[in-house]
């Protein structure tokens, strides 16, 4: 008994330590995520200019927003960036293979090839507007080399959007290229001398081995990769002032940074960002469903 | 996924070992000999592709040492001729570079020594501590993590409007003082290795808490929380949207919003390697770091996706 | 071990205490009231009020912090500090956001302390200028006074002097516009490749459509709003021929830099490396100009069917917050930078203005030893054919940049002005709708 009263002392006690210990991001959770959060829900019936109060107008800002085409194009174009996700994976995982031989450099090969990830946002969408400029800028000095006459980048409806995937690859692809680095080098030898002991030629391998066991990574970069694309700015802000030709590059979160603090449509604003999280929710709840079925076939 | 049965995701250590046949020695010459043309082709490819990675990153640095003129060359110039080194020194006066050195290490270094030790304790909390519920609270704040900031950022925004922070480092710095989901979550994924009865034995041996987390826990996590410290550092130094809804006043401006904003002055003057000179010195502090840390930098990244 | 734990904790809590106390609210100094003054501009604007500020501070025992951004930044900063709650005492608004700002209580009525002041005398002021920030509740222009004229800014036209004596033209006149097709005429021979190396060097023009196309549509008798501002009207005939003619000088005439070459080094800084024959000129580019290794100087603006030049006069006002701890000094402090003769003299020393004093730019115009020579065209601008921007008499300018947004494909000949002017204005008409209906008039 008295050992018994004595425990549940030591587990009160434990529990409060423990309480003491997870308060801090519990309560920034409450007060930076989940307030917010719930404001977000009201403010986006109202319409509110961030001076007044907001004043309560139902679904008139959802309404606004089925027929607002700056939205849509937004949306579009911000859907339209995440064509770089694919192929900045495909290019990493690519680079990952090809460093993951056994021969000299690849350290250094591995540390170049990082840089970029490191680099300052700001800095390096600053430079890529300068190697973008049509006559003197990089790009189109190594296009002009093999005889390509480029086009003014991020002037140009047709080539500002392609303009910016290419510098997110450029900055991104190390990151990924270093976890699929590490998923491949922690993948057990046995697997492959069984599997080339069953006759698989080294395609083959790469497709019942390799793959499979990069999965789990390619899952948490594909997740990581959609949430972040989601929420592109800097690059936007920093090179196509203004949204780009046309409206051509700006993202939904440029859209709702302009609503909110260059219009002072925050109530618009709020709305639109509430959409926004919802996709983002339910795209990767979606991934996460999907994710699991496959896992159970692989079982 | 028709060989699923043979490509198991978790292979079983218990089988054993099955030694490969020897081969001839001819053939594994042949072999080898491939796996150095291989090789040497790789290595080519992987130059050429160093290259398209550093070339513009050189590019900023020649451009920051052209004069006006040589900026619009053609051909361009590699190999800035006059060096025009006095760009390095026109840029400290052409706008308030050293107070957004000066406010971002503020803001990156706060967050993250405080944030760190708030996460690691939640960490251990949720990984081996008794609390009723402790999953449940543990799954919404990962849940949380799938908010984007832009939904949340127009009532932050007031929020801290209403208490008269605008304008001022202390909404930049708060919110990251409570600790970082991203990292408790990679820390707890670590000290799920620890084994219980360690602890148990080190609490009946009546350590308290802080002790066990000092003299177990933090030696194991180290690597993990070197890594994540690494990681978020980097992501609150180069942020930008929030630095840019909050702060109006150039000096208190972040180096981030600084540089963005002699890229807007000085562009309409051509003025281009002054931005140059500017973004290279916001790029060089953490280039640094990188060179002298890299392989451990390098290592840690890679452990922090071996474990998501 | 614990206690090395511990005192790990408690120096890394200190660091980050000390970290903060750093970056709290700005404290005020001692004694002495802090008044803040948010503009916008560059480094010789900054230079000039820097100066002028320093005499307002000794003679009024107040301290001012300056906030200057970039003129792109700055809308979006102010719009910020507003909605942070941190609205500086005194600040720059520009017409357009007058109605706005006095609808939601942003900036003072300063009606009291400027009419019928000793310290500022209304009548020596542009009238234009006070008129933009008056405001009676429903139109602008009458009313009550919300904000000083910082100053006017008539957008006038210049021409560079020297090409036309190597090009043997004859010099346009000061008081009698070209036509349009003179103007492209002139441009036409103006446009030539000087060292045959095959690819044009030279140009008539190159104009920027958000500020430049105004002159050309008022000219030709249209106009972006009609009288009561209820009604978008650019669906005109008369809009579409000067919206098409303004294309034209690129597709047609071919008078400017193509879209590439433009992209590449924009018209402003062809412009002053003497390439351009004709160029707008703002008196804020005037301490710029100065330093040109070319002759040039200003006429009016080629004119369409009415026969009379037209053009735009911008200006940006100094307003007061209403949430000001020290409003007396604040609205002596906009008072001073409107109308005090030191801080214009210095302002247009800096060449980024004209005077705001009629009896100081009465002086001015008469010096002939500063350029341009023909100063009088900026004051004809002021006092006589100058407008205010279409946004101006508005809620909200978004109605206004709609026109704007898409416009490029009819600038590259894809589309006809007619066609994109019809389809334009059903978007800027909801736009203006939703202005007016939060102006309260809908």
């Amino acid at each position: 008994m008295s050992t018994i009263t004595r425990r549940s002392t030591l587990h009160r006690k434990e529990q409060r330590v423990a309480l003491i210990f997870v308060a801090l991001p519990v309560i920034g959770f409450a007060v930076f995520t989940i307030f917010p959060l719930l404001f977000s829900v009201y403010a986006s019936f109202t319409e509110w200019n961030g001076i007044s109060a907001p004043v309560f107008t139902g679904l008139a800002n959802f309404q606004a927003m089925m027929v607002d085409p700056y939205f849509w194009q937004a949306m579009w174009n911000t859907l339209f960036l995440m064509i770089g996700i694919p192929i900045g994976l495909s290019l990493s995982l690519l680079l990952a293979l090809a460093l993951n031989r056994k021969m000299r450099g690849t350290t250094f090969f591995r540390t170049v090839y990082y840089v970029p990830v490191i680099s300052s946002i700001a800095a390096v969408a600053i430079l890529w507007q300068w190697a973008f400029n049509g006559d003197f800028g990089l790009i189109n000095q190594a296009l002009a080399m093999i005889g390509i006459d480029g086009p003014n980048w991020l002037a140009n409806t047709a080539t500002v959007k392609p303009a910016i995937i290419i510098m997110s690859v450029w900055k991104g692809m190390g990151y990924s290229m270093l976890l699929y680095l590490a998923a491949l080098q922690s993948v057990p030898r046995h697997l492959y001398e069984a599997a080339s002991l069953d006759g698989a030629g080294v395609l083959q391998q790469f497709r019942n081995v390799t793959l499979p066991m990069l999965r789990p990574v390619t899952f948490f970069l594909v997740v990581t990769s959609i949430i972040g694309g989601s929420q592109i700015f800097i690059e936007i802000n920093i090179m196509t002032p203004g949204g780009g030709p046309e409206f051509a590059s700006a993202s939904i979160v440029w859209y709702i940074w302009q609503k909110a603090f260059n219009y002072l449509q925050m109530g618009y604003a709020t709305s639109m960002s509430l959409v926004l999280g919802l996709i983002v929710f339910a795209v990767t709840a979606i991934q996460f469903r999907l994710n699991r079925r496959n896992q159970f076939s692989i079982d | 996924m028709s060989h699923s049965s043979t490509t198991t995701a978790s292979p079983a250590p218990s089988v054993p070992h099955t030694p490969l046949p020897k081969l001839p020695a001819r053939r594994r010459n042949a072999q080898d000999k491939q796996y150095r043309i291989g090789n040497i082709i790789v290595t080519v490819l992987l130059s050429l592709g160093a290259i398209i990675m550093l070339a513009p990153l050189v590019w900023t640095f020649s451009t920051s040492l052209k004069t006006h003129e040589a900026v619009f060359a053609l051909p361009p110039q590699w190999i800035p001729a006059p060096a025009v080194w006095e760009n390095y020194l026109r840029v400290w006066s052409a706008g308030p570079l050293w107070s957004g050195i000066k406010n971002s290490l503020i803001v990156a270094g706060s967050v993250t020594v405080v944030g760190t030790v708030a996460s690691s304790l939640a960490a251990f909390a949720f990984a081996k501590m008794r609390l009723p519920a402790k999953n449940v609270l543990f799954l919404v704040l990962l849940a949380g993590m799938m908010v984007p900031f832009p939904s949340m950022m127009i009532p932050q925004f007031m929020m801290f409007a209403t208490i008269g922070w605008v304008d001022t480092l202390l909404p930049l710095i708060i919110p990251g003082l409570f600790g970082n989901i991203v990292m408790i979550f990679f820390l707890k994924q670590y000290l799920d290795s620890i084994p219980d009865s360690i602890i148990e034995a080190a609490k009946i041996d009546g350590a308290s808490f802080l002790q066990i987390f000092a003299k177990l826990i933090l030696p194991v996590i180290k690597p993990a929380i070197a890594a994540q410290f690494i990681l978020w550092f980097m992501g609150v130094w180069n942020d930008y949207l929030a630095p840019i809804i909050y702060l109006n006043s150039p000096e208190n401006q972040t180096l981030q919003l600084v540089i963005a904003s002699f890229n807007a002055t000085y562009a309409t003057q051509t003025d281009y390697p002054l931005i140059m000179a500017a973004s290279f010195i916001a790029l060089l502090p953490v280039l640094i770091i990188f060179v002298i840390f890299q392989r451990q930098i390098i290592e840690s990244v890679a452990l922090t996706g071996a474990k998501g | 071990m614990k206690s090395r734990f511990k005192t790990g904790i408690v120096a890394a809590v200190a660091a980050a205490g000390l970290l903060l106390s750093g970056c709290g609210p700005a404290a005020t100094g001692a004694g002495g009231e802090t008044l803040t003054f948010m503009f916008r501009g560059g480094a010789d604007e900054k230079a000039a009020y820097t100066k002028a500020i320093g005499e307002f501070e000794k003679a009024n025992d107040v301290k001012v912090n300056m906030i200057v951004t970039t003129p792109d930044d700055y809308s979006t900063k102010l719009k910020a500090a507003i909605a942070g709650k941190k609205v500086p005492d005194v600040f720059y608004v520009d017409p357009g956001s007058v109605q706005a700002y006095v609808k939601t209580g942003v900036v003072k009525n300063i009606s009291e302390f400027v009419e019928g002041s000793d310290s500022i005398d209304l009548d020596n002021i542009w009238q234009y200028g006070v008129d933009s920030y008056r405001f009676d509740g429903k139109l602008m222009g009458q009313g009550d006074i919300y904000a000083l004229p910082k100053d006017v800014g008539p957008f006038s036209f210049g021409y560079n002097k020297t090409m036309f004596d190597e090009a043997g033209i004859p010099l346009p006149s000061a008081d009698t516009p070209y036509t349009f097709d003179e103007f492209v005429d002139v441009a036409k021979k103006l446009t030539k490749d000087t060292n045959a190396d095959g690819k044009l060097d030279q140009w008539g023009t190159g104009l920027n459509v958000q500020w430049n196309l105004q002159p050309f549509v008022w000219s030709n008798g249209a106009d972006w709003l009609n009288q009561d501002r209820s009604k978008v009207t650019v669906d005109t005939p008369e809009f579409a021929e000067s919206l098409q003619w303004f294309a034209d000088l690129q597709n047609v005439a071919k008078v400017t830099p193509s879209v590439g070459e433009a992209q590449t080094l924009d018209t402003y800084q062809r412009w002053m490396q003497g390439q351009i024959g004709f160029f707008p000129v703002g008196p804020w580019d005037v301490s710029t100009y100065e330093k040109l290794p070319f002759e040039w100087d200003l006429i009016p603006y080629p004119a369409g069917s009415t026969g009379k030049s037209a053009t735009w006069t911008g200006t940006l006002g100094i307003a007061v917050s209403n949430s000001s701890k020290a409003p007396e000094k604040a609205v002596e402090l906009a008072k001073f930078l409107s109308a005090n003769e030191t801080a214009q003299q210095s302002l247009v020393d800096a060449g980024v203005q004209i005077p705001n004093l009629i009896d100081m730019s009465d002086q001015w115009v008469k010096d002939s030893t500063t350029k341009p020579a023909n100063k009088q065209e900026f004051l004809d601008i002021v006092k006589d054919y100058g407008r205010g921007l279409p946004a101006n008499s508005t809620y909200s300018a978004e109605w206004y940049d709609e026109l704007f947004k898409n416009i490029q494909p009819v600038l590259d000949g894809k589309k006809t002005a007619a066609q994109y002017l019809k389809e334009a204005q059903p978007k800027m008409q909801k736009y203006l709708d939703q202005a007016n209906q939060a102006a309260g008039i809908g």
